[in-house]
């Protein structure tokens, strides 16, 4: 139970970077696949390095920040569609976050000492990439056997944050790093530039009316966004003690689902200008894949089959506020059709 | 106040989609001045508007503002100088915020920073202006207003930071009838009370020859007329 909300807060954060870009900015941004995973690979790439965990989970946010900075140039300055800029971004991210790791996972150290080894090739004296291109490596392992032993004796440092008991420590500690993370943002989004921000999504060119760039309002929210999703990423990765380059595949609809699911409880409901929703609902989608991989098997559900589920319950939801709201009928159309058709913002 | 000298627009310039959307058009606005610009679809008047919000440059001519050229000019400079409210009500107004959200970003123009701003008193004064009784619906989300009262409260928005013109698109063509007259005596108390120069697009030649004391008409990008209007009183307006 506790992994489960531990897990489930950790990628509610995720799930509040998705509401930040869907629902304050109405920018259906697909960067958060990238960015999760690079705020996973930075950070424990950072932390291999040598640098303390905190100081890498907030490195990880500021990549996670740069780019939806790259995703917002690409969307504002060549006018190329939010969804093609942030497709864009996320497959650039792919080859970065490999880049990033050396390799296409990275563990992190259980000690110090540990990190002198560096990366996933000086670890196992493979290519990284040969399984992947069908070269198996061969008879070159056998020397790295032999690097894995010649580590350095150092000072013994914390390498992660969380210690991985399950006795409740670190649900704690991911509880008050989302306390902070709603305060923060609360304040912020209660502030007269927030509040611009906050209107940016019901009328973009309102905000140019009133003298404020839009280019500055979307780029500042998206590298808001993806900082949190990057943060999440790392949090992930420290959780899990690796970070993997598919760690963020299905990010932005598992995000997406986080987000409905968070509506669907609180309803007219928004407390903290709504942001507390998503991250019940990363619980809630948590708890239901939980359930799933438990119990699942005995319909012939398997784990794999999550993605597909969710995507469904996605579609299911809109179907169903449609059917059961007619008169959303139009603005739901409208919805889909913003997220379908070419943006002239 | 603002000038355009023999302003010309084309475009796509030297191309087989070649188009002339303005024709050396020359006109001038004075403090006060209550502008009405009519004309047919396509007759240039959004290219006009375009010109005035400094958002496309002339191709040949001058445009100037307070007797300065416009060239380029920033988003900020621009929206401290001229207020605007479009046709549809949901453009001059945030819907997801509440009226008193929405004075708050109306009462600043240019770029905001981590303050906390309050609402103006004198939004609130305007607000009750309006006896609309928006003034005790401070809290309310602006999405869940009439469209009347949306113009009424975008309107507000536009002048609250004393510009020195007031741009209006069409602002009462999605209006009904009771609540287009409402909003157009609120643009008139507001051309009156607050000096402000009015340059107003509309279809409706009832209202442009009751409120406007000039007119401008544009077809095919040339102005065919600039004529005074002898503006009806507020009590005749009333009584039709």
């Amino acid at each position: 139970m506790i992994a489960i909300l531990e897990q489930g807060l950790i990628i509610g954060i995720t799930g509040l970077g998705v509401f930040i870009t869907f629902r304050i900015l109405d920018m259906p941004d697909l960067t958060v696949e990238g960015s999760f995973g690079l705020g996973g690979a930075s950070t424990v790439a950072l932390i291999v390095a040598g640098l303390g965990p905190i100081a890498a989970i907030l490195l990880g946010m500021l990549f996670g920040a740069l780019s939806g900075l790259v995703t917002g140039l690409i969307h504002r300055k060549l006018k190329v569609h939010v969804l093609l800029a942030g497709i864009l971004v996320m497959t650039m991210l792919y080859s970065v976050n490999i880049r990033v790791m050396n390799a296409p996972n990275l563990p992190i150290p259980r000690t110090s000492e540990s990190t002198k080894l560096g990366s996933y090739e000086s670890i196992t004296g493979e290519d990284p990439l040969a399984g992947i291109l069908g070269d198996s490596g061969g008879d070159e392992a056998a020397p790295a056997q032999e690097k894995r032993t010649e580590t350095t004796p150092s000072k013994e440092r914390r390498l992660n944050i969380f210690s991985n008991n399950r006795d409740g420590s670190d649900l704690i500690l991911i509880l008050g790093i989302i306390a902070v993370l709603l305060g923060i943002l609360f304040v912020f989004l209660k502030t007269d530039l927030g509040t611009v921000i906050r209107g940016f999504g019901s009328n973009k060119q309102g905000v140019e009316a009133f003298g404020m760039s839009m280019d500055f309002i979307s780029l500042l929210g998206l590298a808001i966004a993806n900082s949190l999703v990057a943060l999440s990423g790392g949090l992930f990765s420290m959780y899990g003690g690796f970070a993997d380059v598919t760690m963020g595949q299905g990010m932005i609809v598992t995000g997406l689902a986080m987000v409905m699911v968070g509506e669907i409880l609180f309803g007219r409901f928004k407390p903290v200008f709504g942001l507390v929703a998503p991250v019940v609902g990363g619980i809630v989608y948590q708890g239901i894949l939980a359930l799933v991989m438990r119990y699942g098997y005995k319909v012939g559900f398997r784990a794999s089959d999550m993605k597909l589920m969710t995507s469904l319950f996605i579609i299911s939801v809109i179907a169903f506020s449609l059917l059961n709201n007619p008169n959303k009928k139009r603005k739901f159309k409208g919805k889909v059709k913003s997220l379908c058709s070419n943006s002239k913002t | 106040m603002l000038k355009l000298e023999d302003v010309t627009v084309v475009y796509n310039p030297g191309q087989d989609n070649e188009k002339i959307a303005l024709k050396e058009v020359s006109m001038e606005a004075n403090k006060s001045d209550f502008v009405v610009i009519v004309g047919s679809n396509g007759a240039g008047k959004s290219t006009l508007l375009n010109i005035v919000l400094g958002k496309l440059e002339p191709t040949r001519g001058r445009y100037y503002l307070k007797s300065q050229e416009i060239k380029k000019p920033s988003i900020s400079k621009m929206a401290h100088l001229i207020g605007r409210v479009y046709q549809n009500p949901n453009s001059g107004v945030f819907s997801n915020l509440t009226i008193r959200e929405n004075l708050k970003i109306a009462s600043k123009k240019g770029n905001r920073g981590l303050k906390f701003s309050k609402v103006p008193k004198k939004a609130i004064d305007l607000l009750k202006e309006l006896n609309m009784g928006l003034e005790e619906r401070m809290d309310t989300v602006a999405g869940e207003l009439s469209g009347g009262q949306k113009q009424a409260l975008a309107m507000v928005m536009a002048v609250i930071t004393d510009p020195e013109v007031l741009l209006l698109d069409e602002h009462t063509a999605s209006l009904d009838p009771k609540s287009a007259l409402r909003v157009m005596e609120l643009t008139k108390m507001i051309n009156e009370e607050y000096d402000v120069t009015i340059l107003m697009i509309t279809h409706n030649m009832e209202f442009a020859e009751r409120y406007g004391n000039r007119k401008i008409e544009i077809d095919e990008g040339i102005v065919n007329e600039h004529e005074p209007i002898n503006r009806l009183s507020t009590a005749n307006v009333r009584a039709m």
